[in-house]
């Protein structure tokens, strides 16, 4: 009976611990967003920061973005243009293209490439910072951590989010009408593209694309910065708090994935 | 053997022993932090608050004036340049923390410290902070330089470090 009593004890505590960090997460989301809307956030000091996360965010890597999305939309499209003929579909596979690549799978992994790219970094350096004190010694230049630091990160994290989404949503249409059109799009008629396009992306599904990356955009910055500053202060937290904060973004990412074709589809 | 740091002596007027750089000797960590908790207006130099790491000097300085004054960059990097012109270390400007040596690392706080124009600036533990020169003369050379820029200056020192802030009597021979 011990050992069972042992095992619920360790059981809740684990769970209360998971319910706290949860709780941090949207405490600070919450902070985040009031931030953002506040003018007194915007100084030069914070803008450069916003400017270098953009910067390293989203700049530096666009070029092999753009490549890996132009490959994937290239073989995704090439099977599913395959399947479709096999099942004499065909003339559905640039929708079929549109609504599973282009609506779900583009943005699920330019989210998840964010997420170990800058999401890890950002929970390091920020683990660092909080360990060595850099946050006690802003705080008491009288310079405030949050608005410096964290918030600018979750800006341009958010807006590189947006904007290598909708790189990649524009790349991958491109591609897969070059596919669907048999490797010449020039002998389709335009109209085509444009009739299909304007089905897919219809207002409440493009409100929902938006919806779901700007979510992408925020939990890629936030979860782990709010796990990075409720990690205890010992450098070997260090990376106890990534792992942490990077499972967290996972699920979190997935859930609104989840939950947008839910909304979607049901 | 690697060129001694020391700042050069300066020509301003000595400053240790008076109001601008005065030592204030404890007994023991718990007066110190006393004395600290008791002067939450203070500017602090102290080697438990670092600099940003991956900021430049400049920028560690210019982030007190673009966030007290709203300062552009420039503007707020002109003001700590002329600082640290003052106290003779321009040229660790654009190098990180990692990359500076303690000597640059505590211009640094101290330049930001006196950008914070507060009532007082308290140097703590400087032994902590500068193991490996003699420290008071360093002091005397980046504290007088700088001497019109701030108020009140003092620095918390074990009374077992006293000693070494008597002054050796003048040397007069040719």
């Amino acid at each position: 009976m011990s050992a069972l009593g042992d095992y619920l004890v360790r059981r809740g505590a684990g769970f209360e611990n998971r319910l706290k960090a949860w709780s941090e997460v949207f405490r600070f989301a919450g902070v985040a967003l009031r931030g953002v809307c506040a003018r007194s956030t915007y100084n030069s000091a914070t803008r450069e920061v916003v400017l270098r996360q953009i910067y390293f965010t989203a700049w530096q890597i666009i070029g092999g973005y753009v490549l890996f999305v132009a490959i994937f939309s290239l073989v995704v499209t090439h099977i599913l243009a395959v399947a479709a003929r096999r099942y004499g579909v065909y003339e559905y596979a640039l929708e079929f293209t549109l609504r599973a690549l282009v609506l779900e799978v583009v943005p699920l992994l330019t989210a998840l490439f964010v997420a170990l790219r800058t999401g890890a970094a950002i929970s390091t350096e920020v683990s660092l910072m909080r360990i060595r004190n850099e946050i006690g010694a802003l705080e008491r230049a009288g310079i405030d951590p949050v608005r410096l630091e964290l918030i600018p990160r979750v800006i341009g994290g958010t807006f590189s989010v947006l904007s290598l989404t909708a790189t990649g949503v524009a790349v991958s249409v491109l591609c897969a009408h070059f596919v669907v059109t048999g490797y010449r799009p020039w002998s389709a008629p335009s109209a085509d593209l444009r009739a299909v396009v304007g089905t897919v992306f219809d207002g409440v599904t493009m409100t929902l694309l938006w919806s779901k990356t700007l979510l992408f955009g925020l939990a890629v910055t936030v979860i782990p910065i709010a796990e990075s500053m409720s990690a205890p202060r010992k450098i070997f937290f260090a990376p106890i708090a990534v792992l942490h904060g990077m499972v967290r973004l996972f699920f979190a990412v997935m859930l609104i994935e989840v939950v947008a074709l839910v909304i979607l589809y049901a | 053997m690697p060129e001694s740091r020391v700042a050069p002596a300066s020509t301003a007027a000595p400053v240790l022993g008076t109001p601008k750089g005065l030592p204030i000797f404890v007994r023991d960590s718990a007066e110190r932090e006393d004395i600290i908790s008791r002067h939450p207006d203070a500017a602090l130099v102290a080697e438990w608050l670092p600099l940003r790491a991956n900021l430049t000097v400049i920028e560690n300085i210019a982030l007190v004036p673009q966030f007290r004054l709203g300062l552009s960059f420039d503007d707020a990097a002109a003001m700590g340049l002329r600082l640290l012109a003052l106290a003779g270390r321009t040229e660790c400007a654009a190098l990180r923390d990692p990359d500076i040596s303690r000597e640059d690392r505590f211009v640094t706080k101290l330049v930001r410290g006196v950008l914070m124009t507060k009532p007082i600036i308290l140097v703590d533990r400087p032994a902590l902070q500068l193991p490996d020169i003699p420290y008071p003369e360093f002091l005397e050379s980046v504290l007088a330089p700088l001497a019109g820029e701030y108020r009140n200056c003092s620095i918390l020192d074990y009374a077992w470090n006293a000693p070494l802030y008597d002054r050796p009597d003048s040397d007069t021979s040719g």
